[in-house]
């Protein structure tokens, strides 16, 4: 099999070893004649917690037992085995599934007679919401990400500058992409650094502002690495992110809009999704810094000025809708937005109850945006952590 | 002379004033005796034949044989009903020759008239019918009969002479007997529609042998369709015995009568002989207690200007509160076996269960309440449940809503029961007694007496409550089914899974040995541990049965 490099090989035979032990050992017990369980760390909110020394958010210890022979937990229990024997297999005959892959596999029809004798029909599972929710039990189960084991989704972020990757193998030279760009693989643990010439990482919220600032030539002039995760970045991103930090020790920054959603994608770099807590320990970056957009940078604060007039806030402000209230209200529950510097944000958000569009700076000139706006607030520290 | 008094004087002119047999009475007032149209007449008398012939077998130990045939002998025309014969044959005692004549042609003439727990009691049900026979058709009715230890078969054409009721021969003779038959055979000719009776009338004979598992009825209809419901079992209910009257019971008149016809010369010895329980320590007490010298002949009692003391000890009698309760093994309840075994047969049910009472008494009468009920099967499903009546063994199929059975079953709620709408619900309640409260001579439906209400509620109520249970249990064991199948339907899939998992990563491809069916194994026996179904009527199923044969009807499609 030639075509597979050898990072993967060993990458999948390491893998398959921990799947095989781990459902060895309930194959064993069911042998002794014990009642079947599994035991899957809770994945719920009230298991979340936040941990201050590494500032990311983790599963808690709390674990649910999923026992076979109770009837409200018998069928996930089934999902649960169902999925992990298909992943296994994947991983074992080198495929690469997708998550909805998986779902087509596991799904199939159990045929059964019913007490009254009729035959009945039922489904291993019917949406993918079923299937995902079990690749999840594996993913907490096994202690592994669904891209250790080389499940792919679709890829969403992209990554520009002096840098040279080994992807499979083939060796990628991330500067001489043209306009366009490297998209960031779903095995982001598979890529090998080779070696970069950089100084900062920048992550920009919106594509398009990722696609200006490589044109504008951003990157060269400020030794950057321009990534972009298009939204709320999937966890690919995530851990290419993580890895730059941790393995090249690049600071990395992070621009949004001016509004709690951008806030929120901030967060999701720095500590982690809520719904995903289990996976922070490897995706989030707690050094991550928010550049802006700042409230501040919109109305001034202080000595500070404002990067806007009188007249750009009249045309770009926009208000604020109730739906960004209620959000700024959540994220001002959770402890890492409890800084100073935070509560200052999101109090002055408050207060004037306005937003803005990170292209409002760009309409103001590309080049206000490249080669003022954010070398500027790099150079002056002006962000918040 | 006055106008008013004038205008009385013509009403009195008016008047004409006769005596009336009772025959001409109950020839007058037919439906008192349940004859009221041709449907009634032709039901009432195959029940009248019907119960006489049963007295005549089971109250003496004979397993009885009844044959019923109705034949239709004229056909219906546009202004007069057909005419039917209905006949009805027994294996049972017999009338002795002399007295067939007034058995069966005289009103008010019986066997019966003694304490004893019988279907017949007034003299009057066989008069009754052969009385509409003779008015709608003129014909005689035809009996014949043997007894067991006559040599000779008797018959005798019979009509009834109304104003006088007495009967008038019209045919007799006898024949010498070739067999060792003995019983009864009697023909009526009457109008009568059978049409509208035919459902009630086999439902009649339906239910009699219900409560009756131990004859063998045929009957034949005018079709000529044959209903045979065999004997199912010999076990027979001990017959009822004949007993003294319980002075609780006794009244003015009957007290008159006693002591005319007593051949005892003391008040004591009356007390002691006459009346049932009663021994000399208990007759001294009470005739004590009301003054009465124990050696006094009772005869006194009916001597004239003695009516005070008539009362007073006719007042005693009844109202005494230290007489023992009126004996009751002299009655012939059903019994619980019996009751089963008529359900199970009639309704196929899921389940039956039948409860014979203590003996009760009303009135210086015992009685005792039998109820069965009958779940499931058969039976379709109503809004309320399906009552059967029976007193003294008849079945009682009219008037249902009148009868104290009725009010008690239907202000059961049957929800507390565990029992839902529609149910398949049949609930039996037998009154037996020496003197059964009927509310007419017609036989159709007991009256709200108190103490009979009371324990007929307690019947039904104890077997309800055993109901209950079953089906509490029933639906715990399906829910535990259930879960069975909920569980063990995933089990292949599961096996299948894990035995991949099972395969070390480098023995992947090469045929390494798949533990697949033991996995199976081992989580069949996991599962049929796990859970005990409960035991239902003494039996449990063992849950590794059901278990195998889910997993057997278990398909994986790809
Ligand atoms: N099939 C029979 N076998 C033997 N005796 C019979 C038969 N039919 C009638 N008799 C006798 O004739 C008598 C009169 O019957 P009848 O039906 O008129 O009155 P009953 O049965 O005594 O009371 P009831 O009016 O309640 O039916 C009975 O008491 C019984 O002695
Ligand atoms: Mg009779």
């Amino acid at each position: 099999m030639s075509h597979i490099d050898k990072i993967d090989i060993a990458a999948r035979k390491k893998v398959a070893e921990i799947f095989h032990k781990k459902f060895s050992e309930l194959s064993e017990s069911i042998e002794k004649g014990s009642p079947p369980k599994l035991e899957i760390p809770m994945r719920t909110l009230a298991n979340t917690v936040f941990d201050p020394s590494k500032g990311i958010l983790k599963l808690g210890i709390r674990k649910i037992e999923r026992n076979f022979l109770n009837m409200n937990e018998t069928k996930k229990f089934m999902q649960t085995l169902l999925m992990a024997s298909i992943i296994y297999q994947a991983l074992v005959e080198n495929e690469y599934p997708t998550i909805r892959d998986l779902y087509y596999r596991g799904k199939h029809t159990i045929l059964f007679k019913d007490l009254n004798g009729k035959i009945k029909e039922e489904n291993t599972w019917e949406e993918q919401s079923e299937s995902d929710a079990s690749i999840r039990d594996v993913e907490v189960m096994t202690g592994l990400l669904r891209e250790d084991m080389l499940i792919l989704s679709k890829e969403k972020g992209k990554v520009v500058g002096n840098m040279r990757i080994r992807s499979g193998n083939d060796i990628i030279d991330l500067s001489k992409l043209g306009h366009g760009a490297y998209a960031i693989e779903s095995t982001p643990d598979l890529i090998e650094f080779l070696d970069y010439d950089a100084e900062l990482v920048l992550v920009v919220e919106k594509d398009a502002v990722f696609q200006q600032l490589h044109r504008a030539g951003f990157w060269q002039k400020y030794k950057a690495l321009l990534v972009t995760g298009a939204g709320q970045p999937d966890r690919a991103t995530r851990r290419f992110v993580r890895r730059l930090h941790d393995e090249l020790k690049l600071p990395v920054y992070i621009l949004t809009d001016s509004d709690p959603y951008g806030w929120y994608i901030y967060s999701v770099f720095k500590v982690g999704s809520i719904q995903l807590s289990y996976e922070s320990e490897r995706l989030a970056t707690p050094k991550a810094k928010f550049l802006g957009v700042s409230m501040s940078d919109i109305f001034g604060y202080g000595t500070k000025k404002a990067y806007l007039n009188d007249e750009e806030r009249r045309n770009f402000i926009i208000k604020a809708k109730d739906v960004d209230i209620k959000r700024a209200k959540e994220l001002m529950k959770y402890s890492w937005f409890h800084s100073k510097l935070w509560k200052r944000e999101i109090d002055m958000f408050m207060d004037k109850k306005a937003k803005l569009e990170i292209e409002a700076m760009a309409s103001k000139g590309l080049k206000f945006l490249a080669f003022q706006y954010i070398p500027e607030k790099i150079q002056t520290q002006d962000w918040i952590e | 002379m006055s106008a008013e008094a004038e205008s009385e004087e013509r009403i009195k002119a008016q008047e004409k004033y006769r005596e009336m047999s009772i025959a001409e009475f109950f020839a007058k007032n037919k439906e008192l005796a349940g004859f009221s149209n041709p449907t009634r007449a032709i039901y009432q008398t195959v029940r009248e034949l019907v119960e006489n012939s049963l007295d005549a077998t089971d109250s003496h130990n004979v397993l009885p044989e009844v044959k019923i045939s109705i034949k239709e002998v004229e056909a219906a025309t546009d202004d007069k009903p057909a005419k039917y014969e209905v006949a009805v044959e027994d294996n049972g005692i017999g009338v002795p020759p002399n007295e067939i004549a007034n058995a069966f042609g005289k009103v008010l003439y019986s066997s019966k008239y003694v304490i004893r727990q019988t279907r017949g009691m007034y003299g009057l049900g066989v008069k009754a019918a052969i009385l509409y026979s003779q008015m709608t058709t003129g014909q005689p009715v035809f009996i014949v009969s043997s007894t067991d230890s006559s040599d000779n078969i008797y018959y005798k054409k019979l009509l009834i002479d109304i104003k006088k009721n007495e009967p008038v021969i019209i045919e007799e003779g006898q024949l010498l007997k070739r067999s060792n038959w003995h019983g009864t055979k009697v023909y009526l000719t009457l109008e009568g529609d059978w049409v509208r009776a035919k459902q009630k009338i086999i439902e009649y004979i339906k239910r009699t042998a219900l409560i009756a598992p131990y004859a063998e009825i045929i009957f034949e209809t005018p079709e000529n369709e044959i209903y045979y419901f065999p004997r199912v079992t010999k076990k027979m209910p001990k017959p009822p015995s004949e007993a003294k009257p319980h002075p609780h019971g006794i009244d003015i008149e009957q007290l008159k009568a006693m002591v005319s016809f007593t051949k005892t010369k003391t008040m004591l010895e009356f007390m002691v002989e006459e009346f049932q329980s009663i021994g000399e320590i208990t007759a001294r007490k009470f005739l004590e207690s009301i003054g009465i010298d124990p050696n006094m002949n009772p005869k006194m009692l009916i001597e004239k200007g003695n009516s005070k003391l008539l009362q007073v000890v006719a007042t005693g009698l009844r109202t005494y509160k230290n007489f023992r309760p009126p004996r009751s093994d002299y009655l012939s309840p059903i019994g619980e076996e019996l009751i089963e075994v008529g359900l199970k047969r009639l309704f196929n049910a899921e389940w039956v269960k039948a409860i014979t009472r203590q003996a009760r008494a009303y009135e210086g009468h015992p009685f005792i309440v039998e109820a069965g009920i009958a779940y499931g099967g058969n039976i379709i499903p109503t809004e309320e449940p399906v009552l059967l009546r029976y007193a003294n063994k008849i079945p009682l199929l009219y008037e249902e809503r009148e009868d104290v059975s009725y009010k008690v079953v239907s202000s059961i709620n049957w929800k507390l029961y565990n029992i839902e709408e529609p149910m398949p619900l049949v609930v039996l309640v037998h009154v037996a007694s020496t003197k059964v409260p009927y509310k007419g001579v017609g036989k159709e439906s007991l009256s709200e007496v108190q103490e009979l209400e009371s324990e007929i509620k307690n019947a039904v109520q104890e077997i309800a409550r055993s109901l209950r249970l079953y089906i509490s249990k029933k639906n715990s064991e399906r829910t535990l089914r259930e879960k069975i199948v909920t569980i063990s339907k995933y089990i292949p899939e599961i096996a299948r899974s894990l035995s991949i998992l099972s395969i070390p990563p480098d023995k992947w491809g090469t045929d390494g040995k798949n533990n697949n069916e033991k996995i199976i194994e081992k989580l069949v026996k996991i599962v049929s541990k796990s859970i005990e179904l409960p035991k239902i009527d003494g039996k449990e199923e063992d849950p590794e049965k059901i278990v195998r044969s889910v997993i057997a009807n278990v398909k994986l499609e790809q």
